[in-house]
């Protein structure tokens, strides 16, 4: 067994290490906003057409879109190094729901050129708008509603939590077209696009991790046509789960990279400060914090590892990925809680960015699929083997 | 136009340097090795006179198995071959084995300049390029913080204490680069994927036309006895009391302790 990094991956990796430290640090640096208020767009913005540029923004998708066409393992360890900095702009050098997705690879060759490209270019941004009041993990229950009327859909309907909704060139909605069906093929995935009469936002859902980036999505009556329908009629729920499944891999890298950053953070405090006479860092209390969180960072990494190269080899990783997904988020969520133990009252002052941090990554054991859902998967596909 | 870069794979500027007792080398485990930072102005400065007026860039390096790592990063930043000295018999720090062996293979190959950088962080000796360049009998310009070429020469800025020197010199001649030259540009996804078909040649000490014992540590002029670590920084002192004390009190240290007035 080979565990060997690939070389170029290394290269890789090292060119983004100088984009984040060169270019993108300094520019968070000099713009000092307060990530509490929300990232503001034109940097966001930056960011993305700067990592465009560098070959980073949609190094996943495909070459002949613009993309890098990077495999599995390439992209999990990327996602993972631009983690490993408190730093609220280096999430945007690959992006999330706002950036290219690959739900949009489902689409005509009209529609991948009209809107995944330019998203792929980082000149326009998108959002996934999935979630309702009454339809959370239970997504198959979603109420928004698309009647056919000629050439048209008809949508109706509310959707909530959505990630750049503000700010989103375009809506991927996702609407019941046969309530009898649902998620047996009566779900049915739209493009939106922003300023289509009966769209609207509505107010904007603050959350504990700061910014202004969450919205409701109104529908009322609003036609979209039917070229806009994504992929087959009633094959949208389907499409919406496979791309929820890539997702979770990349959110379980980036919790890997936040872990290392954190368990980084407390031992170089730990060293450093001194009570009763010595460095923290020599009391067993401490040192054993550091090396449980060490050890499950240790297997964390490998699941991420093993299951992104196993993809790589062409296996379906359903349950892997919610594996990988489930530990490695709710070890994000406990080192971060040790980093603010081990920093003691500067690790709950704004001063330091681990408090930030540690509302930060309570999201991850909720968004795309919640820690219970993993469960619900991983046991599944137990059941079912 | 014909460009040679003269580079050196190093530790990352971020590791943590260990000497084992006993041991004349640092220690490499656990360490990742980079393209030496100065080189990296050198691959960018050579880059960027291709692509103004075309020709093609060389890269040579002398070092271990995996130095060949760094020179994929330089084509992968766009050079458009390498040149690998990968053999036993070249190995060594010493600055003059390394420089014969760098002209050696110079000598058979075709080019109007060559660059490199001002000095390798690792043992700092800041030789190669000046030697090369007299090994080769040409000109060259050390510590370059700009370059403007014209037909048949080039002009160098370089820095000198609390000022800049203007030099003009025939080509070919070697420029050593300085900081500030250019900012080098990364290797991106595309560049690494095509610099896998670029080519790569390793040469042995037979290739370059040396005998075995005029380079490598058997042709070294200068031999490494010891090596380690620079002792721990001791503590500082806190001068308390009255500013008027505590200023006759440092004065007196200064004097008597440390030494320096
Ligand atoms: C920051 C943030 C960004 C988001 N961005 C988006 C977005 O861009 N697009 C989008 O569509 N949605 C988005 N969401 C919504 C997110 O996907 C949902 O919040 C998530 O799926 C959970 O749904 P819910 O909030 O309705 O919770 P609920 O489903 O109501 O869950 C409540 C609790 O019950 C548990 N639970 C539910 N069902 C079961 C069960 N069968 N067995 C055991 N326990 C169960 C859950 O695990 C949870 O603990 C975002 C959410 C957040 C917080």
């Amino acid at each position: 067994m080979d565990f060997t990094i690939p070389e170029e991956i290394e290269i890789l990796r090292r060119s983004l290490r100088k984009f984040i430290e060169k270019e993108v640090l300094p520019m968070e640096e000099k713009a000092d906003f307060d990530p509490d208020e929300g990232v503001p767009q034109e940097l966001l913005k930056k960011v993305r057409i700067r990592s465009h540029d560098l070959g980073f923004w949609g190094i996943d998708m495909p070459e002949q879109y613009g993309g890098g066409g990077l495999n599995t393992m390439g992209t999990v360890i990327m996602r993972e190094e631009v983690s490993k900095y408190f730093s609220s702009l280096t999430q945007s050098i690959f992006g999330g729901p706002e950036g290219p997705s690959k739900i949009l690879l489902a689409g005509t060759e009209a529609q991948i050129q009209k809107y995944l490209v330019p998203v792929v270019k980082g000149e326009q941004s998108c959002c996934f708008a999935l979630t309702e009041p009454n339809a959370g993990s239970d997504a198959a229950s979603i109420e928004t509603s698309a009647v056919r009327d000629g050439d048209e859909w008809v949508i109706n309907g509310l959707k909530h939590f959505i990630t750049n909704g503000p700010y989103a060139d375009y809506a991927i909605v996702f609407a019941v077209t046969d309530r009898e069906k649902r998620a047996r093929g009566g779900i049915t995935c739209f493009i939106v696009e922003k300023g289509t009469p009966g769209l609207s936002t509505g107010k904007i859902q603050r959350t504990m991790g700061g910014g202004d980036s969450q919205c409701e999505l109104i529908f009322e009556d609003c036609r979209v046509p039917h070229e806009n329908v994504l992929g087959e009629v009633g094959m949208g729920f389907i499409a919406a789960m496979t791309f929820l499944g890539g997702g979770r891999l990349n959110i379980a890298a980036g919790a890997v990279g936040m872990t290392e950053k954190l368990l980084k953070a407390s031992v170089e405090y730990a060293k450093q400060r001194v009570q009763f006479g010595k460095p923290i860092a020599t009391r067993q209390a401490i040192q054993w914090m550091l090396a449980d969180i060490a050890t499950e960072l240790y297997a964390a990494r490998n699941m991420v590892y093993h299951t992104a190269w196993r993809i790589d080899q062409g296996e379906m990783m359903v349950k892997e990925i919610a594996m990988s997904k489930l530990y490695a988020t709710e070890l994000v969520n406990r080192a971060a809680d040790v980093a603010v133990q081990v920093h003691g009252g500067m690790g709950y002052m704004k001063e330091l960015p681990i408090e930030r941090v540690y509302r930060g990554v309570r999201a991850l054991r909720i968004v795309e699929g919640t820690s219970e859902i993993q469960r619900f998967i991983i046991a599944r596909s137990l059941l079912q083997e | 136009m014909k460009i040679i870069v003269l580079m050196k794979q190093v530790p990352d500027t971020e590791t943590k340097i260990q000497v084992k007792p006993g041991e004349t080398a640092i220690s490499t485990d656990g360490v990742t090795f980079v393209i030496n930072p100065y080189d990296e102005f050198a691959i960018e400065e050579a880059l960027r006179i291709k692509e103004a007026k075309g020709g093609d860039v060389t890269l040579i390096t002398l070092g271990w198995d995996k130095a060949a790592e760094a020179l994929r990063t330089g084509l992968a930043m766009g050079a458009d071959k390498a040149v690998h000295l990968n053999d036993p018999a070249f190995l060594t720090n010493d600055a003059h084995s390394i420089a014969l062996a760098l002209s050696k293979t110079l000598k058979k190959l075709q080019y109007d300049l060559i660059l490199c950088g001002k000095q390798a962080i690792d043992y700092d000796n800041h030789q190669i390029g000046v030697r090369v360049a007299e090994m080769l009998g040409i000109p060259h310009v050390a510590v370059v913080t700009k370059l403007v070429l014209e037909d048949g020469k080039a002009v160098a800025h370089r820095e000198i204490e609390g000022g800049t020197e203007v030099v003009e010199t025939p080509l070919p001649a070697i420029i050593t680069c300085q900081k500030g030259l250019n900012e080098p540009r990364y290797a991106s996804l595309k560049g690494i994927m095509q610099a896998k078909k670029k080519p790569l040649e390793a040469k042995k000490v037979a290739d370059v036309d040396a005998s075995p014992g005029e380079v490598g540590q058997a042709g070294a002029k200068t031999v490494v006895l010891t090596l380690t670590m620079p002792p721990d920084r001791a503590a500082g002192k806190v001068v308390e009391g009255e500013p008027e004390d505590a200023a006759r009190q440092v004065v007196k240290l200064l004097r008597e302790e440390a030494k320096v007035i």
